[in-house]
């Protein structure tokens, strides 16, 4: 019987060893050699003191050690804390002191970072995949690929422990931590594998980061029945020419990503070139679909079924909506219903159900859920609706901060959020940590922070801001400013300073006045 | 036009400091140059050696390193 996340390969090495598991441009392994490799991973770590429940950190880009890097720590008993490397120092700092991070995972192409971070935290026990840093214990993955394993005893792992901390952005400009188990993380790739009906003859693109939880599909639904997962490395996801050539060249038959690296291929990948008939399924999540470009690129993949797929990374996913036919109309997509083991309501602001065809907030409850956030409990219980059903036994839902209406087929349709986070290319940015950002800087006063919708529905960041007297501040400082402490995706694209805001009666800055104000150029 | 380049990436694209980028480096595998930072790096190397940069260029092979793209523009 299959219940946690560490058994996937060991399973998978007993019926296909010689499949590859995983593969990336000219590298590759196979189950057998991935289940060894992972032994020896989780052996070199128990060995070194991990302590079953213990975080370690993953800062890697993407390349093949991360499928030996996330497995090695599940068999090893650890949970996998998956750090952007592309994030500035700060924050990758604020997170590995958060979670208490020991050991650090990476790789040589991030050897600039790696000896930064090895300089400023001194409380890192081993730093694995590099070599040669002064004053730190390395130690490379070809060095734990020949370690022997007749000392090797891994622990006994539940359901219910800890299986990885996914950090993301939160609006007092703390990140927060999305704490999952090996329940719920199984749980989302089991219902996967249903949704797919995927076999070991799948071959699944894989285009997300591990930091962004998409990418688990390939990681864990993948190992589960077999299939063959293709890591592609970061320079392919953002060159779509390049991008789509390997994807026709690896025979990719399950595809998940953001629509905006569907709609890259659609307009530079060269779609008409190569052969796509492998493709089964098409699943984009993240964002909305802009509908005209994704009928057009149904038109081109009319073999392909295409599902949306949503959810916050807290429940990964929860509801789906296949399209059998390009949409005839530009109506936006629905989110779809719920899949297994899912039930939602839609609340309104005094946590009643509204009738029918009423927005409301949607509150789910499902076995992918979260069990909380990493050291705060206060924020995990305000993240909760909960259900008084008996004596000390809650129904425990989810509120998504998202507001939704249910259409009459019984569909829920997206309306925006409740409160001020966005997506960006796939990415959640809150408005407010932003803004809490840039107030940290001495020079500056006030600050709003606003999305502005460009042509072909692009949305670009753009920050408004009022100085301190007499302080002299370029936009540019401001900008460097930002780079250092928030993620590039999160800095505002275009800064202005401004005398004074337009405000509302109460005296607060009017966002939606300078929302206009920008969009005609005034300021 | 290596240093150009290399010059450029350290100035306007790069978050972080840097004390030097090795022509051989992946500037995209590395987190040197993002995605917004590609399509500035364009705009520069447009103007500066005057050469369109079509779509149809914009591939791994041209813009993986430094190297790479200092072949591709001479060729």
């Amino acid at each position: 019987m299959i219940y946690n996340l560490a058994q996937l390969v060991a399973k998978s090495a007993s019926l296909f060893p010689e499949k590859d598991a995983f593969r990336c441009l000219d590298d590759s392994i196979t189950y057998k050699e991935l289940d060894t490799r992972t032994n020896q991973l989780a052996a070199y770590l128990i060995g070194a003191g991990l302590q079953k429940g213990d975080r370690v950190a993953i800062y890697m880009n993407r390349c093949l050690e991360t499928c030996i890097a996330v497995h090695g720590i599940l068999k090893a008993g650890g949970a996998f804390v998956a750090i952007n490397p592309f994030s500035p120092l700060e924050r990758t700092m604020t997170i590995m002191k958060d979670c208490d991070i020991a050991f650090l995972l990476s790789t040589p192409s991030q050897m600039r970072k790696i000896k930064a971070i090895a300089k400023a935290a001194n409380f890192l026990n081993t730093i694995i995949g590099v070599s040669e840093i002064e004053g730190t214990n390395t130690i490379t993955w070809e060095d734990i690929s020949s370690l022997p394993l007749d000392d090797y005893n891994p622990p006994e792992i539940l359901g219910k422990d800890l299986s990885s901390i996914l950090y993301t952005s939160g609006s007092t400009g703390i990140p927060k931590g999305i704490m999952h188990t090996h329940y719920s993380s199984l749980s989302l790739a089991k219902l996967e594998v249903k949704l797919h009906d995927s076999t070991h003859e799948d071959r699944i693109g894989n285009f997300a980061p591990l930091h962004f939880d998409q990418s688990l599909f390939g990681y864990f639904s993948g190992p589960l029945v077999g299939a063959t997962t293709v890591i592609f490395p970061d320079a392919y996801v953002r060159l779509p020419k390049s991008l789509s050539a390997l994807v026709a060249k690896e025979q990719i038959t399950l595809w998940f990503s953001v629509p905006l690296i569907l709609t890259q291929v659609l307009l530079n990948g060269d779609i008409d070139d190569h052969d796509f008939s492998s493709l089964r399924w098409v699943r984009f999540g993240g964002e909305v679909f802009p509908v005209k470009q994704l009928r057009e690129l149904m038109q081109k993949w009319p073999h392909a079924k295409f599902i949306n797929s949503y959810g916050p990374s807290e429940l990964f996913r929860c509801t789906y909506y296949i399209l059998e036919e390009p949409p005839e109309t530009d109506d936006p997509i629905p989110l779809g219903t719920v899949w297994g083991n899912t039930e939602y309501k839609i609340l309104d602001e005094n946590d009643r159900e509204v009738t029918k065809g009423i927005p409301g907030e949607l509150v789910v409850r499902t076995d992918t859920l979260m069990i909380g956030y990493w050291n705060n409990q206060q924020l995990t219980e305000q993240s909760f609706y909960k259900e008084h059903v008996a004596s000390g036994y809650d129904y425990v839902f989810y509120r998504t901060g998202d507001l939704v209406v249910e259409n009459e087929n019984n569909e829920i349709m997206f309306l925006g959020r409740i409160d001020r986070q966005i997506k960006l290319r796939g990415y959640r940015v809150e408005l407010d940590e932003i803004e809490a950002t840039l107030l940290k800087h001495e020079g500056i006063e006030e600050a709003a922070v606003i999305v502005v919708e460009k042509a072909d529905e692009n949305k670009e960041l753009e920050a408004v801001v009022r100085l301190s007297k007499g302080a002299e501040v370029s936009t540019r400082d401001l900008m460097l400013f930002c780079k250092k402490i928030i993620p590039s995706y999160a800095v505002p694209e275009h800064m202005t300073i401004i005398e004074d805001f337009p405000r509302t009666g109460t005296g607060k800055i009017d966002r939606n006045e300078i929302l206009k104000l920008l969009e005609t150029k005034v300021v | 036009m290596k240093e150009k380049i290399i010059a450029y990436l350290k100035e306007e694209i790069s978050s972080e400091p840097l004390d030097d980028i090795d022509i051989n480096e992946d500037l995209l595998g590395s987190g040197i140059v993002d995605s917004l930072g590609m399509m500035r790096l364009v705009v520069f190397l447009e103007k500066e050696f005057q050469k369109k940069i079509g779509p149809e260029d914009m591939t791994v092979e041209n813009f993986k390193t430094v190297q790479s793209i200092s072949d591709y523009l001479t060729q």
